[in-house]
């Protein structure tokens, strides 16, 4: 094993990096991703104009798609030469007036100067339409990748997509409009001239979800150490991302640089065959079965993963990802959230908690307010032995808490909540009766009185 | 005056006095012979804008060509010859001054490298740049009889020197703006032999306005050149369309997207079909809609009692002209074979009758042709049938397919939930209810807890799958399922007999 500390640290940082910074690096998928980087290049070097929607559930790998086409393409000096790529993303440009403005930066136009544009909206767009027109074959391609593109269509009048689509349909500059989104239906938001200037071109990347062998694989490589001619092969591929000059595409100024590393070859066999050993374990394979069932994407799978490493450390046993540690990370999946909350109450805020099932036991989860439960908690603090003398005031700040945890949730707080006094305000319980029953049985030294409660509400 | 010289060209277009008296002390432009001979180089020009507004001809004695973007040796020669031509815009001021009053022109990037000649592309590209939506043949086939209608009208109009209306109506893609500029080209190809007398021609798009007002900013501009507020737009265009002027041609305004000029006040519509019924304007107007009805539903009767009843509606194209449409474009090339057209002309009309849909179509048949290295290079009835299914795609059954195992199973509790119930609108404890009974019989699934089944939830109502409200309402929110339950069925059942 790397008894080396400097060899350790470097395999954590390698696969730490690996997982969070490649941007580039896309699996699988060989048909569309073809198609895209023909499409692209044909804008490029025909001057074809064209449109495509690239549709996909989230964490399917719709951006690492196209960014691994443009790094593909940027190997190609014309492309770079005879094209301009227009990034925008739906977040941040809320409103058609941002995005013009960015375009304007990003397609260096006349009125624009060092990132501020000059005029009105309505200047700009008549200016954008003005150069677009003013071009032809001869000029420049612009390519125009619109993240979230269903935001796009929820802008006033869907101004810009039309003009976008209807430039890439007439003999104008040549253009290419490349919507990303994880909305299968986003057709049928565009209006009905939209539609008929969109192209139709879906492309549709859904993650892999057929068999689990493949997945097994995925955190085989993702794990694994590759060899120095695959590493350098890497790098060569990262250095050329910086003929990349958009400053809105960012992702080459951070990218993973496989160059920086370099392991050797006894210690890489040695961990890679430790990786083999890892996935014939059972317990290994069952864990990652579970994940697979629940998550079939790669974003999911990396973060896995990635929890996985940060747990390693340089001390004997703790240097190597083992088996105990991936079925430990895979139970904390399936815990939930709020029994460990309910766990952390106090034994009052329990009490509370019980009454209110009681009461939704028998009203079939009919709502309730502080006084129905503070009735019923009575009943039972009268006859216990540790929960006499509690004071009112003590037991509303209990109730107000279980509601600020929203573990209770007002009903109707929109209009009624400011006239109805809060011992009075109706309530509604957001737990099952199931996460209760489990809180109980996992509640640290709980009262035997409070247990038995639990079980039945006839006191 | 020195300070108008700039565009000294579309002045001469200003047929009437207002600008000179707004702008004043411009000295007024020679005879009228000459005046009518050079808008009619000028209309020449708007016709083909797009070739020649990069080129700095000797007419535009005034244009300056942007510091960045192509600048030949020559255009730079003409400029040191010129010592009157306006600087180098030196601040983003000074260049935004020269865009407003039209003396800087849009331009845009060259590419660096020439593209490739016609010559070395196969039949399969050829046929693709044929197809492209862009290439507009010079005449519409299956467009005949429209045409011959805007013609007579648009002709009688200029003829007659008076004003008027007319209303052209379809569903998108059947060739309403491409016939309407096909007119006004015949029109200004008639000028150019002196059969009818001189017209201007402007031509705005709603959608490309960011609001109903700017019309008149876009109006004016064609006009003069020049950009100003639209308020001050307005005044001179009102001065120019109601006062009396000797020297008066027709114009003809094309308003494409009617709908989207119609605000709550209606003034901008009001505006532009008022014009027309000046005697002093000659103006006529065409203004293109989807809606059939729209005059009567959205416009207020004082408008749609201006725009009159002379109307034109543009039916859906059948299958046969769009087969028509297809072979046209393709003009004697043998790269389809003709039930491939066929093909795609059938099922384009059964849905929409979109001509720009059944070229899109016929351009992806091409590529698919292209890419599947047959030795015979020919589009048939298969790449077709791809291009088809890609094109006009359901991927909601693939969808459901390629979700996680527990995502499938949600689906499914969703579709018992509804089963059981009855109504469409399920709550989210009944379906973790249903949810878990799956999940026990199907063996083998760890059944997910609450947290869990809500991160589900949400994953699926990105995609819109299931339509779900926000997660904040937690175990209450209520879920819609998007998908037909028939749908889930036969992906799901698909799949397990794949499986076993």
């Amino acid at each position: 094993m790397p008894d080396n500390f400097e060899d350790f640290l470097q395999i954590r940082r390698f696969l730490k990096e690996r997982i969070q910074r490649d941007y580039t690096t896309f699996r699988g998928h060989e048909k569309e991703r073809e198609n895209i980087r023909q499409l692209l290049q044909r804008t490029a070097e025909m001057a074809e104009s064209n449109s495509l929607l690239l549709i996909g559930p989230r964490g399917a790998g719709k951006t690492t798609l196209i960014n691994a086409v443009l790094t593909d393409l940027l190997n190609n000096p014309d492309f770079i030469q005879n094209t301009l790529i227009v990034h925008l993303n739906g977040y941040l440009y809320t409103d058609d007036k941002l995005a013009l403005k960015s375009i304007t930066i990003q397609m260096q136009l006349e009125n624009a100067c060092d990132g501020k544009v000059f005029g009105s909206f309505a200047e700009n767009l008549a200016f954008l339409l003005e150069c677009l027109k003013s071009g032809n074959k001869r000029s420049k391609s612009v390519v125009f990748i619109l993240e979230e593109f269903d935001l796009f269509c929820a802008h006033h009048n869907q101004t810009l997509l039309y003009n976008l689509f209807d430039v890439s349909q007439s003999a104008q500059a040549p253009i290419c409009i490349l919507g990303l989104t994880c909305r299968l239906d986003v057709i049928e938001l565009l209006e009905k001239r939209v539609k008929s200037r969109f192209s139709h071109r879906q492309v549709f990347l859904f993650p892999n979800a057929g068999d689990v062998s493949f997945y097994m694989k995925l955190f085989e490589i993702l794990l694994k150490i590759p060899n120095e001619n695959e590493l350098k092969k890497h790098a060569k591929r990262v250095a050329s991302l910086k003929l990349l000059q958009s400053d809105e595409l960012t992702f080459h100024r951070n990218h993973y640089d496989p160059g920086k590393y370099k392991f050797k070859k006894r210690i890489t066999e040695h961990w890679n065959n430790h990786i083999d050993t890892l996935l014939q374990h059972t317990n290994v394979k069952q864990a990652l079965q579970n994940l697979f069932e629940f998550d079939v994407s790669e974003a999911g799978l990396k973060i896995f993963i990635f929890r996985l490493i940060a747990q390693l450390q340089n001390c004997p046993g703790k240097n190597e990802i083992t088996s105990e540690q991936i079925t430990q990370l895979m139970s904390s999946y399936s815990n939930d959230s709020k029994v460990e909350i309910l766990c952390g109450l106090s034994v009052l805020e329990i009490c509370l908690i019980i009454a209110i099932k009681h009461h939704s036991e028998i009203y079939d989860r009919d709502p309730f307010n502080f006084e129905i439960i503070y009735t019923r908690f009575n009943k039972f603090a009268n006859i216990s032995s540790s929960m006499q003398g509690i004071e009112r005031g003590v037991i509303l700040k209990a109730f107000e808490h279980l509601r600020n945890l929203e573990l209770l949730l007002p009903i109707g707080s929109c209009n009624s909540s400011s006239k109805v006094q809060k011992e009075f305000e109706m309530h509604k319980l957001a737990l099952t009766f199931g996460q209760i029953q489990q809180a109980v049985q996992r509640y640290q030294v709980l009262p035997t009185e409070v247990t038995q409660w639990s079980q039945s509400s006839i006191i | 005056a020195t300070t108008r010289i700039g565009t000294p060209k579309r002045s001469i277009h200003m047929s009437n006095v207002v600008e000179e008296l707004v702008f004043d002390k411009r000295e007024i432009l020679s005879t009228p012979t000459l005046k009518s001979k050079k808008s009619l180089i000028f209309n020449k020009e708007e016709e083909d804008i797009e070739k020649i507004l990069q080129r700095v001809t000797p007419k535009k004695p005034a244009e300056k060509t942007p510091k960045r973007g192509r600048r030949s040796n020559s255009n730079y020669l003409k400029d040191s010859e010129t010592p009157k031509t306006p600087k180098t815009p030196k601040t983003p001021s000074q260049k935004l001054k020269m865009l407003r009053s039209g003396e800087l022109t849009p331009s845009f990037k060259e590419r660096e490298k020439i593209d490739q000649s016609k010559s070395t592309k196969n039949i399969l590209q050829l046929a693709r740049e044929c197809l492209h939506v862009s290439a507009v043949p010079l005449s519409l086939p299956c467009r005949e009889k429209e045409f011959e209608n805007i013609y007579t009208f648009l002709e009688d109009k200029i003829k007659d020197q008076c004003g008027g209306c007319m209303y052209i109506s379809g569903v998108p893609g059947t060739g309403k703006t491409a016939t309407v500029t096909g007119v006004i080209r015949a029109l200004q190809k008639q000028v150019q032999e002196e059969a009818l007398p001189t017209f201007d021609y402007l031509e705005i798009n709603g959608m490309r306005l960011t609001e109903p007002r700017q019309a008149y900013v876009h109006i004016y501009r064609q006009l003069t050149g020049k950009t100003v507020t639209w308020e001050h737009a307005h005044t001179l265009l009102e001065k120019r369309f109601t006062t009396t002027s000797p020297r008066r041609m027709t114009t003809v305004l094309l308003v494409d997207e009617l709908d989207i000029l119609c605000n709550r006040r209606q003034d901008v519509v009001y505006n532009l079909l008022d014009w027309p019924t000046k005697t002093t304007a000659r103006l006529v107007v065409i203004t293109i809609a989807n809606t059939m009805d729209l005059p009567e539903r959205l416009l207020m009767s004082k408008v749609t009692s201006r725009l009159g009843l002379t109307r034109l509606t543009f039916q859906p194209y059948s299958h046969k002209q769009l087969q028509e449409i297809v072979t046209t474009r393709l003009s004697g090339s043998e790269a389809f074979k003709s039930e491939a057209i066929q093909l795609v002309a059938r099922k384009v009309a059964a849905v929409s009758g979109d001509a720009r849909r059944a070229l899109d179509i016929c351009r992806r048949a091409t590529e698919i042709a292209d890419s599947s290295k047959d030795k015979e290079i020919c589009v048939n009835l298969l790449h077709v049938q791809q291009a088809l299914s890609e094109m006009i795609a359901s991927a909601k059954v693939q969808a459901i397919k390629n979700c996680s195992r527990l995502e499938q199973i949600l689906l499914q509790a969703i579709a018992a939930e509804v089963a059981r119930t009855g109504i469409e609108e399920t709550f989210f404890m009944g379906v973790y209810a249903q949810l878990e009974n799956i999940a026990h019989y199907s063996g083998g699934v760890l059944i997910p807890t609450i947290g869990q089944v809500l991160r589900l939830c949400s994953k699926l109502g990105a995609q819109r799958l299931i339509i779900c409200e926000h997660s904040r309402n937690d175990i209450f929110q209520k879920i819609l399922l998007n998908v037909s339950m028939d749908d889930i069925h036969y992906a799901l059942k698909v799949t397990s007999d794949a499986t076993t």
